[in-house]
């Protein structure tokens, strides 16, 4: 029954919350991201990002892969995560797309399928393309795997974000979670009454239905908030505790982390 | 396609652009893009009650969220995922949908990966504004002064999720098309998204680009009619039809006719070309040596893939004949030249029609009476 | 000495249906009064009336003598010393909670009331401890269960140190012993100065928890007094739609039993 609206809908939601519930577990670990002061994982990792997209060598990307790599190992996040949530989910896409590349790109033969030519520039193109994203994509999910949800925001919000901007991503990051449970009970009690499959149109009818009761929770619920943070003493300006400190290992860890990132770069023009 | 059903089946939507796929000055032109967005956006809303906004964009940008994770199945067998901005833009009015769809696009990023942190600008621009004042527009000057429970703002809404999502998609594509022009090594092969404006425009609005257009489509003129009977007041914020306002959702759209909106866009669209080329020239991309390389690269991989109207063809020499020779290469490539006139074309009918409009009106206040 | 809250003639309404109307009720200091009422006959309406989050369409709310205004709840001095004096624990525990985890959930209502950072802390350990949810200081707001949503809520008003607390169905969705929790606390404050308005339809718990009852029917009070007197009056209980009429019959013989919604059925004695 794969396909339907149903099915993959309800297993799209569970796949968001077995990723929430694994963050939350990883990010309790003790491992080398953890022990770091979320500002600091915020901004190094970052900063790794930008050295990838940076850099114009494939060398210098593959060492900052295999910097992610002992990045993760140290954080307790398993190869195993690492392949299935995230490398596998990346190849099934950019991996799709940079692969005509490797014929279309003119520039010199190196083999030949039939009729199609393949060119060391279209290699070069592609798996340039692909190797940054996946470092790329690594680097932002180890943050998230290692790090709960609200130290993320709060660092941002200690970098200077905005406050109204870090409350509504906190809120919304907070309410994605009743809206998902609401849905899911929607569409489990609908699969449950439902034998076979449905019509394409029935789903869609469904589909619709579905997200029109959401609308109006997601109303109701925002107008309630408002009430409820009103009565708090909430007038307009949000007002949040700081109590990150940064120690000796933080400031080190930093600076490896830019240095790290401006040797790529360097090495990389 | 295997790895279109593959990607669904996980939940993930096509148009978020991963890191990787756009050049680092390409990222930063669209983050400034993105945060002049954010900052009129939020300035706008501050002036009705902020209170009252950070609940209510939160929550619709969760909603917005679990939207885009529906796998809808559309006519024709295919699936596709909508983006929820149309609704947004309905209920909320521009400015709230583009912070509530940048919301859950960053957190789309930042949680999921769908989408990358340096390319976060360009996603928010594409979808979260470009999405919203599109399908803001278009809702508005579809469904013009119908009932709120008409059959009008049903279809209007529809229309306004298609053009919305191919409107973000087009960018999309253009943003992708010209990294290989503008961002390659010495031996020509590009650094960042492989294909030209050629492969790419066609590839992601035929593709399931499209059918994304249409889920929008589905969802949004779903979502019109189920409001109308379940929560007409929702409706009435946009409507464009009394002043009095709702107290449900007491966010008013911007103020300002739709007259105002179509010339900025008409404007905007005049002004796209221009635009292009300053990004190019300003970021310096292009030495004489480089040049010659880049014009090779561009005519090679350039080959149309039809044959054009010949006065399509005529008219994007017309684009391009008037670039001095030392001009990139890419200004050359006909492909380039195609979409420069469809998008000029377009902006000139609007903004002679915006004229006719304003000069039947001035006409009618004049005859009738005091 | 006057009374906390004084109501006069209020009337409200929802988009035109009327919630409320024409309805007067003091409330004295250190009261502990329970809001009995059906489903839809205005209790939720009347605690936010109350702490000031709706204001009368007709008549007037006044606390410790002065009306409650608009104008009067956006200055900020008055608005803030209103906050700390009054705080409401919403039915729906899910709207209550906005914040990421539970200490920043109950630290929230301190911080905006601008307490000074070591005092917030201080208060809000004490609190979580008091409230026996310490272990759920770092726990998403989205992972709990009802009933520690239900004392996280509390917690997050009673971390003010408030005088009157308004609760919208305490018990309602909670679990035998996370409702006998809840109840413990709200016999806890007996004795002490503080005011307790609680809104329930559970005729059951309303003995354990107030020395007044107010009925509430369509809008208006239908009645208010003592426990003992209103509990016993069945036709008014049967009026209000808190019990219902359970008819039965043995072989010829057929009458029916106010019954509290509850109860057992096969609990009944001729």
């Amino acid at each position: 029954m794969s396909g339907t609206f149903l099915e993959s809908t309800t297993m799209g939601f569970a796949r968001a919350i077995t990723r929430a519930m694994l963050s939350e577990h990883i990010a309790h670990q003790r491992g080398l991201l953890q022990s770091l002061d979320p500002r600091v994982r915020v901004v190094g990792l970052f900063s790794l990002v930008l050295a990838v997209i940076l850099s114009r060598k494939i060398a210098v990307i593959g060492a900052l892969f295999i910097g992610a790599l002992v990045l993760a190992i140290s954080s307790k996040v398993s190869l195993s995560t690492l392949v299935k949530r995230v490398w596998l989910v990346v190849l099934g896409f950019t991996g799709v797309i940079a692969l005509p590349a490797i014929f279309v790109t003119p520039g010199d033969t190196v083999a030949r399928l039939g009729s199609a030519v393949i060119t060391e520039q279209g290699l070069r193109t592609a798996g340039l393309l692909i190797l940054r994203v996946e470092t790329a994509v690594t680097f932002t999910a180890l943050l998230v795997l290692c790090t709960p949800w609200a130290h993320v925001l709060k660092a941002l919000r200690a970098l200077r974000l905005p406050r109204e901007a870090v409350t509504m991503l906190a809120m919304t990051y907070r309410y994605v979670f009743l809206l998902v449970e609401t849905a899911t009970q929607m569409l489990d009690s609908r699969r449950s009454r439902t034998v076979g499959v449905l019509p394409p149109a029935e789903q869609r009818r469904m589909a619709v239905r579905t997200a029109g009761v959401l609308l109006s929770k997601s109303v109701e619920t925002s107008n309630e908030v408002y009430l409820a943070m009103q009565a708090r003493g909430f007038r307009g300006d949000v007002q949040v505790l700081s109590d990150f400190r940064m120690t000796l290992w933080d400031y080190t860890a930093l600076l490896l982390f830019l240095l790290s990132g401006g040797l790529a770069v360097w090495k990389g023009r | 396609m295997r790895y279109d059903e593959e990607r669904h089946r996980r939940g993930e939507c096509a148009m978020h652009i991963p890191d990787g796929y756009l050049s680092p000055s390409t990222c930063a032109v669209m983050y400034a893009g993105a945060a002049t967005g954010w900052y009129a956006s939020l300035k706008r809303l501050k002036r009705v009650l902020l209170t009252r906004v950070i609940p209510l964009i939160s929550v619709f940008a969760a909603f917005s969220f679990v939207v885009m994770m529906f796998n809808l199945p559309l006519p024709g067998g295919t699936t596709g995922h909508a983006l929820g901005v149309t609704v947004a833009a309905i209920v909320l009015g521009p400015s709230g949908a583009i912070l509530a769809l940048s919301i859950a696009i960053t957190i789309q990023a930042l949680f999921f990966g769908d989408g990358g942190i340096s390319t976060l600008g360009a996603n928010c621009f594409n979808m979260a504004i470009v999405g919203s004042l599109v399908a803001y527009g278009a809702y508005r000057l579809i469904a013009a002064h119908a009932a709120l429970s008409s059959k009008r703002r049903v279809i209007a809404a529809g229309i306004a999720g298609y053009l919305a999502v191919n409107a973000a998609a087009l960018l999309t594509a253009i943003e992708f098309g010209i990294q290989p022009m503008l961002f390659h090594d010495a031996g020509g092969p590009p650094l960042y998204a492989p294909y030209p404006l050629s492969i790419a425009v066609p590839a992601m609005m035929i593709g399931h680009l499209t059918f994304a257009g249409i889920a929008e489509a589905v969802i949004s003129a779903g979502l019109v009619a189920y409001l109308q009977a379940a929560d007409p007041g929702l409706l009435r914020g946009t409507s464009g039809l009394w002043q009095e306002i709702s107290t449900r959702v007491e966010l008013r759209p911007t103020g300002g006719s739709l007259r105002r909106l179509w010339t900025t866009i008409a404007l905007l669209m005049l002004l796209t070309p221009l635009g292009i080329l300053a990004a190019g020239t300003a970021w310096g991309e292009w030495s004489p040596g480089k040049l010659a390389h880049a014009a090779n690269y561009a005519q090679s991989v350039n080959a149309p893939a039809a044959i054009a109207p010949r006065g399509l063809q005529r008219l994007s020499k017309l684009w391009t004949a008037p670039f001095p020779a030392y001009a990139p290469g890419f200004v050359r490539s006909r492909s380039l030249g195609y979409l420069l006139s469809a998008m000029f074309g377009v902006g000139v009918l609007l903004c002679l029609s915006l004229l006719t409009q304003g000069m039947i009106e001035r006409y009618r206040r004049r005859g009738s009476p005091a | 000495m006057p009374p906390l809250f004084q109501l006069r003639d209020v009337g409200f309404h929802y988009d035109g249906i009327s919630a409320l109307s024409g309805l007067s009720l003091q409330i004295a200091q250190g009261e502990r009064v329970a809001l009995l009422g059906a489903n839809g006959s205005g209790k939720s309406t009347l605690l936010r009336l109350l702490d000031a989050l709706y204001f009368p369409a007709q008549g007037s709310v006044s606390f410790d003598g002065t009306p409650l205004t608009p104008e009067r709840l956006r200055e900020d001095d008055s608005a803030m010393a209103f906050r700390r004096r009054v705080a409401l624990v919403f039915q729906n525990p899910d709207v209550q909670l906005f914040n990421p985890t539970v200490w920043d959930e109950v630290a929230f209502a301190p911080l905006q009331l601008s307490w000074p950072k070591e005092t917030v802390i201080a208060k809000v350990n004490e609190t979580l401890e008091l409230m026996g949810i310490s272990q759920l200081r770092d726990r998403p707001t989205y992972r709990l269960s009802g009933g520690e949503k239900k004392r996280v809520a509390l917690a997050s008003v009673i971390v003010l140190d408030p005088d009157v607390l308004l609760l919208d169905e305490p018990t309602a969705t909670l679990d035998p012993r996370s409702q006998s929790q809840v109840i413990d606390l709200i016999q806890g404050w007996k004795g002490s100065s503080k005011t307790v308005i609680a809104a329930t339809h559970q005729l059951e718990i309303v003995e354990d928890i107030a020395d007044r009852i107010v009925v509430l029917e369509e809008g208006r009070v239908a009645a208010d007094g003592a426990p003992a007197d209103i509990l016993s009056n069945h036709e008014l209980l049967l009026r209000a739609n808190l019990v219902h009429a359970h008819r039965h019959s043995h072989g010829k013989l057929t009458h029916s039993h106010p019954h509290i919604h509850s109860h057992s059925h096969s609990q009944h004695e001729h």
